[in-house]
Protein backbone atom coordinates (compact mmCIF):
# COMPACT_ATOMS: atom_id res chain seq x y z
CA UNK A 1 0.00 0.00 0.00
CA UNK A 2 1.30 3.48 -0.78
CA UNK A 3 1.97 5.87 2.07
CA UNK A 4 0.67 9.27 1.08
CA UNK A 5 2.02 12.31 2.88
CA UNK A 6 0.33 15.70 2.98
CA UNK A 7 1.90 18.68 4.72
CA UNK A 8 0.77 22.09 5.83
CA UNK A 9 2.96 24.88 7.20
CA UNK A 10 2.18 27.62 9.71
CA UNK A 11 3.83 30.86 10.64
CA UNK A 12 2.78 32.35 13.96
CA UNK A 13 3.85 35.68 15.37
CA UNK A 14 3.21 37.00 18.85
CA UNK A 15 1.38 35.67 21.87
CA UNK A 16 -1.88 33.81 21.64
CA UNK A 17 -4.30 36.61 22.54
CA UNK A 18 -2.86 39.17 20.17
CA UNK A 19 -0.81 37.10 17.77
CA UNK A 20 -1.80 35.95 14.30
CA UNK A 21 -0.87 33.03 12.15
CA UNK A 22 -1.07 31.98 8.54
CA UNK A 23 -1.55 28.53 7.03
CA UNK A 24 -0.26 27.24 3.70
CA UNK A 25 -0.91 23.88 2.05
CA UNK A 26 1.91 21.73 0.73
CA UNK A 27 -0.01 21.16 -2.49
CA UNK A 28 -0.43 24.89 -3.00
CA UNK A 29 -4.21 24.51 -3.00
CA UNK A 30 -4.41 27.29 -0.43
CA UNK A 31 -1.75 29.71 0.81
CA UNK A 32 -1.30 32.08 3.72
CA UNK A 33 -4.80 31.78 5.18
CA UNK A 34 -4.92 33.97 8.29
CA UNK A 35 -6.12 32.69 11.68
CA UNK A 36 -6.16 34.03 15.23
CA UNK A 37 -7.44 33.07 18.66
CA UNK A 38 -10.26 35.65 18.95
CA UNK A 39 -11.67 34.36 15.67
CA UNK A 40 -11.24 30.73 16.70
CA UNK A 41 -13.25 30.97 19.89
CA UNK A 42 -15.57 33.84 19.01
CA UNK A 43 -18.88 33.95 17.21
CA UNK A 44 -17.66 36.09 14.31
CA UNK A 45 -15.02 34.94 11.85
CA UNK A 46 -13.79 38.12 10.09
CA UNK A 47 -13.19 35.95 7.03
CA UNK A 48 -10.51 33.97 8.87
CA UNK A 49 -10.37 30.20 9.00
CA UNK A 50 -9.69 28.10 12.12
CA UNK A 51 -8.55 24.57 12.94
CA UNK A 52 -12.17 23.52 13.43
CA UNK A 53 -13.23 24.90 10.04
CA UNK A 54 -10.39 22.98 8.40
CA UNK A 55 -11.53 19.82 10.21
CA UNK A 56 -15.11 20.43 9.03
CA UNK A 57 -13.82 20.59 5.45
CA UNK A 58 -11.72 17.45 5.98
CA UNK A 59 -14.64 15.55 7.47
CA UNK A 60 -17.09 16.55 4.72
CA UNK A 61 -14.54 15.58 2.06
CA UNK A 62 -13.79 12.27 3.74
CA UNK A 63 -17.46 11.36 4.10
CA UNK A 64 -18.28 12.38 0.52
CA UNK A 65 -15.54 10.12 -0.84
CA UNK A 66 -16.45 7.27 1.51
CA UNK A 67 -20.10 7.42 0.48
CA UNK A 68 -19.22 7.66 -3.23
CA UNK A 69 -17.13 4.52 -2.76
CA UNK A 70 -19.81 2.63 -0.84
CA UNK A 71 -22.59 3.54 -3.28
CA UNK A 72 -20.41 2.50 -6.22
CA UNK A 73 -19.71 -0.88 -4.58
CA UNK A 74 -23.47 -1.43 -4.38
CA UNK A 75 -23.82 -0.77 -8.09
CA UNK A 76 -25.46 2.63 -7.61
CA UNK A 77 -22.81 5.35 -8.00
CA UNK A 78 -24.16 8.72 -6.93
CA UNK A 79 -25.28 11.41 -9.34
CA UNK A 80 -24.46 14.06 -6.78
CA UNK A 81 -23.69 14.20 -3.07
CA UNK A 82 -23.74 17.31 -0.90
CA UNK A 83 -22.15 17.01 2.53
CA UNK A 84 -22.14 19.77 5.11
CA UNK A 85 -20.28 19.28 8.39
CA UNK A 86 -20.33 21.52 11.45
CA UNK A 87 -17.49 21.04 13.93
CA UNK A 88 -18.04 22.37 17.42
CA UNK A 89 -15.35 23.26 19.95
CA UNK A 90 -16.47 23.87 23.50
CA UNK A 91 -15.00 24.23 26.94
CA UNK A 92 -15.50 20.98 28.84
CA UNK A 93 -15.32 21.11 32.62
CA UNK A 94 -11.96 19.88 33.83
CA UNK A 95 -10.69 19.24 30.31
CA UNK A 96 -10.38 22.67 28.74
CA UNK A 97 -11.29 23.24 25.12
CA UNK A 98 -12.28 20.13 23.23
CA UNK A 99 -13.75 19.28 19.89
CA UNK A 100 -17.05 17.90 21.06
CA UNK A 101 -19.19 17.36 17.94
CA UNK A 102 -19.04 16.95 14.22
CA UNK A 103 -22.55 17.04 12.81
CA UNK A 104 -22.91 16.23 9.13
CA UNK A 105 -25.86 16.53 6.76
CA UNK A 106 -25.72 14.47 3.58
CA UNK A 107 -28.04 15.05 0.63
CA UNK A 108 -27.76 12.61 -2.26
CA UNK A 109 -29.15 12.05 -5.70
CA UNK A 110 -28.76 8.36 -6.44
CA UNK A 111 -30.71 6.56 -9.13
CA UNK A 112 -32.34 3.19 -8.32
CA UNK A 113 -31.63 3.02 -4.60
CA UNK A 114 -34.20 2.75 -1.84
CA UNK A 115 -34.07 4.62 1.44
CA UNK A 116 -32.99 1.59 3.47
CA UNK A 117 -30.13 0.80 1.11
CA UNK A 118 -29.04 4.41 1.17
CA UNK A 119 -29.11 4.60 4.96
CA UNK A 120 -27.02 1.48 5.17
CA UNK A 121 -24.49 2.90 2.70
CA UNK A 122 -24.25 6.09 4.78
CA UNK A 123 -23.69 4.06 7.95
CA UNK A 124 -20.88 2.07 6.34
CA UNK A 125 -19.30 5.22 4.85
CA UNK A 126 -19.27 6.85 8.29
CA UNK A 127 -17.78 3.76 9.91
CA UNK A 128 -15.10 3.52 7.25
CA UNK A 129 -14.23 7.22 6.96
CA UNK A 130 -10.84 7.33 8.73
CA UNK A 131 -11.55 10.78 10.05
CA UNK A 132 -14.93 9.89 11.58
CA UNK A 133 -13.24 7.01 13.37
CA UNK A 134 -10.42 9.18 14.70
CA UNK A 135 -12.31 12.14 16.05
CA UNK A 136 -14.61 9.90 18.03
CA UNK A 137 -11.68 9.98 20.51
CA UNK A 138 -13.09 13.28 21.80
CA UNK A 139 -16.15 14.10 19.71
CA UNK A 140 -19.58 12.78 18.98
CA UNK A 141 -20.12 12.23 15.26
CA UNK A 142 -23.64 12.51 13.85
CA UNK A 143 -24.46 11.90 10.19
CA UNK A 144 -27.97 12.72 8.98
CA UNK A 145 -28.72 11.77 5.39
CA UNK A 146 -31.56 12.10 2.96
CA UNK A 147 -32.19 11.00 -0.62
CA UNK A 148 -33.35 13.55 -3.15
CA UNK A 149 -35.50 12.65 -6.12
CA UNK A 150 -33.19 11.89 -9.02
CA UNK A 151 -33.78 14.17 -11.96
CA UNK A 152 -32.01 11.93 -14.42
CA UNK B 1 -18.59 27.46 22.09
CA UNK B 2 -17.68 27.81 18.44
CA UNK B 3 -19.27 26.08 15.43
CA UNK B 4 -17.39 25.95 12.13
CA UNK B 5 -18.96 24.77 8.89
CA UNK B 6 -17.83 23.44 5.53
CA UNK B 7 -19.76 22.17 2.53
CA UNK B 8 -18.52 19.62 -0.01
CA UNK B 9 -20.14 18.30 -3.19
CA UNK B 10 -19.27 15.12 -5.07
CA UNK B 11 -20.38 13.78 -8.43
CA UNK B 12 -19.99 10.21 -9.66
CA UNK B 13 -18.12 7.16 -8.40
CA UNK B 14 -15.10 7.36 -6.12
CA UNK B 15 -12.53 6.52 -8.77
CA UNK B 16 -13.96 8.36 -11.75
CA UNK B 17 -15.91 11.10 -10.00
CA UNK B 18 -14.68 14.31 -8.44
CA UNK B 19 -15.67 16.73 -5.74
CA UNK B 20 -15.38 20.31 -4.59
CA UNK B 21 -14.94 21.86 -1.17
CA UNK B 22 -17.55 24.40 -2.14
CA UNK B 23 -17.54 26.74 0.76
CA UNK B 24 -16.47 27.21 4.34
CA UNK B 25 -18.37 29.35 6.80
CA UNK B 26 -15.71 32.04 7.03
CA UNK B 27 -15.26 32.25 3.26
CA UNK B 28 -11.49 31.99 3.85
CA UNK B 29 -11.03 29.37 1.13
CA UNK B 30 -12.91 27.54 -1.57
CA UNK B 31 -14.08 26.37 -3.91
CA UNK B 32 -11.24 23.81 -3.93
CA UNK B 33 -11.33 20.70 -6.15
CA UNK B 34 -10.73 17.24 -4.64
CA UNK B 35 -10.46 13.76 -6.15
CA UNK B 36 -9.57 10.28 -5.02
CA UNK B 37 -6.55 10.14 -7.32
CA UNK B 38 -5.16 13.38 -5.89
CA UNK B 39 -5.80 12.09 -2.37
CA UNK B 40 -4.37 8.60 -2.76
CA UNK B 41 -1.37 9.09 -5.04
CA UNK B 42 1.96 10.70 -4.22
CA UNK B 43 1.43 13.44 -6.81
CA UNK B 44 -1.40 15.71 -5.71
CA UNK B 45 -1.76 17.69 -8.92
CA UNK B 46 -2.07 20.76 -6.72
CA UNK B 47 -5.32 19.51 -5.17
CA UNK B 48 -5.96 19.50 -1.46
CA UNK B 49 -7.32 16.46 0.42
CA UNK B 50 -8.87 15.65 3.79
CA UNK B 51 -5.41 14.70 5.07
CA UNK B 52 -3.89 18.02 4.01
CA UNK B 53 -6.75 19.86 5.74
CA UNK B 54 -6.15 17.80 8.88
CA UNK B 55 -2.44 18.70 8.68
CA UNK B 56 -3.39 22.37 8.43
CA UNK B 57 -5.82 22.10 11.35
CA UNK B 58 -3.33 20.29 13.58
CA UNK B 59 -0.40 22.60 12.82
CA UNK B 60 -2.57 25.67 13.47
CA UNK B 61 -4.01 24.30 16.71
CA UNK B 62 -0.59 23.22 18.00
CA UNK B 63 0.89 26.65 17.21
CA UNK B 64 -1.85 28.43 19.14
CA UNK B 65 -1.51 26.13 22.15
CA UNK B 66 2.26 26.57 22.18
CA UNK B 67 1.98 30.33 21.88
CA UNK B 68 -0.50 30.32 24.75
CA UNK B 69 1.69 28.14 26.97
CA UNK B 70 4.76 30.27 26.30
CA UNK B 71 2.87 33.50 27.03
CA UNK B 72 1.50 32.09 30.29
CA UNK B 73 5.05 31.18 31.34
CA UNK B 74 6.12 34.79 30.77
CA UNK B 75 8.09 34.06 27.58
CA UNK B 76 5.82 34.79 24.62
CA UNK B 77 7.30 33.77 21.26
CA UNK B 78 8.37 36.28 18.65
CA UNK B 79 7.79 33.74 15.93
CA UNK B 80 6.88 30.05 15.50
CA UNK B 81 7.27 28.11 12.25
CA UNK B 82 5.27 24.88 12.41
CA UNK B 83 4.52 22.09 9.98
CA UNK B 84 2.39 18.98 10.21
CA UNK B 85 2.69 16.04 7.83
CA UNK B 86 -0.16 13.52 7.82
CA UNK B 87 0.53 10.03 6.49
CA UNK B 88 -2.45 8.33 4.87
CA UNK B 89 -2.46 4.68 3.88
CA UNK B 90 -5.48 4.02 1.64
CA UNK B 91 -7.52 1.18 3.08
CA UNK B 92 -5.92 1.59 6.52
CA UNK B 93 -6.34 5.25 7.40
CA UNK B 94 -4.19 7.93 8.96
CA UNK B 95 -1.16 6.20 10.45
CA UNK B 96 1.08 9.07 11.49
CA UNK B 97 1.25 12.82 12.07
CA UNK B 98 4.68 14.43 12.22
CA UNK B 99 4.80 17.89 13.79
CA UNK B 100 7.85 20.13 13.51
CA UNK B 101 8.30 23.50 15.14
CA UNK B 102 11.04 26.08 15.04
CA UNK B 103 10.69 28.90 17.56
CA UNK B 104 12.26 32.23 18.36
CA UNK B 105 11.49 32.81 22.02
CA UNK B 106 13.49 35.49 23.89
CA UNK B 107 14.55 34.45 27.38
CA UNK B 108 13.85 30.71 27.01
CA UNK B 109 16.44 27.97 26.56
CA UNK B 110 16.14 25.00 24.20
CA UNK B 111 14.99 22.60 26.92
CA UNK B 112 12.28 24.99 28.12
CA UNK B 113 11.02 25.38 24.57
CA UNK B 114 11.01 21.62 24.02
CA UNK B 115 8.96 21.07 27.17
CA UNK B 116 6.46 23.76 26.18
CA UNK B 117 6.13 22.18 22.73
CA UNK B 118 5.54 18.71 24.23
CA UNK B 119 2.80 20.15 26.46
CA UNK B 120 1.13 21.84 23.48
CA UNK B 121 1.26 18.60 21.52
CA UNK B 122 -0.47 16.73 24.36
CA UNK B 123 -3.14 19.32 25.08
CA UNK B 124 -4.25 21.15 21.96
CA UNK B 125 -7.87 20.29 21.08
CA UNK B 126 -6.96 18.82 17.68
CA UNK B 127 -4.33 16.55 19.29
CA UNK B 128 -6.98 15.31 21.70
CA UNK B 129 -9.45 14.74 18.88
CA UNK B 130 -6.83 12.81 16.91
CA UNK B 131 -5.55 10.83 19.89
CA UNK B 132 -6.41 7.65 17.98
CA UNK B 133 -3.60 8.20 15.47
CA UNK B 134 -0.98 5.53 16.18
CA UNK B 135 2.04 7.80 16.02
CA UNK B 136 2.26 11.56 16.58
CA UNK B 137 5.85 12.79 16.56
CA UNK B 138 7.34 16.17 17.40
CA UNK B 139 10.62 17.63 16.19
CA UNK B 140 11.70 20.84 17.94
CA UNK B 141 14.34 23.44 17.14
CA UNK B 142 15.06 27.06 18.10
CA UNK B 143 16.44 29.93 16.10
Amino acid sequence: MPRIERTAAITWEGNVARGTGSISAGTGAFTELPFSLPVRVGAGNEGKTSPEELLAAAHAGCLAMGLASELTKRGTPPGRLDVRCVVRMDEVEGKGHQIVHSTCEVTARVGALDAAGFEDAVRVADEECPFSALIRASAEVTVNARLEESDG
Amino acid sequence: MADRTARVSWEGSLLEGSGTIEQVGSGAFGPLPVSWAARSEAASGGKTSPEELIAAAHAACFSMALSSGLAQAGTPPERLETSATVTFVPGTGITKIALTVDGRVPGLDDEGFRQAAETAKENCPVSKALAGVGEITLDVSTS
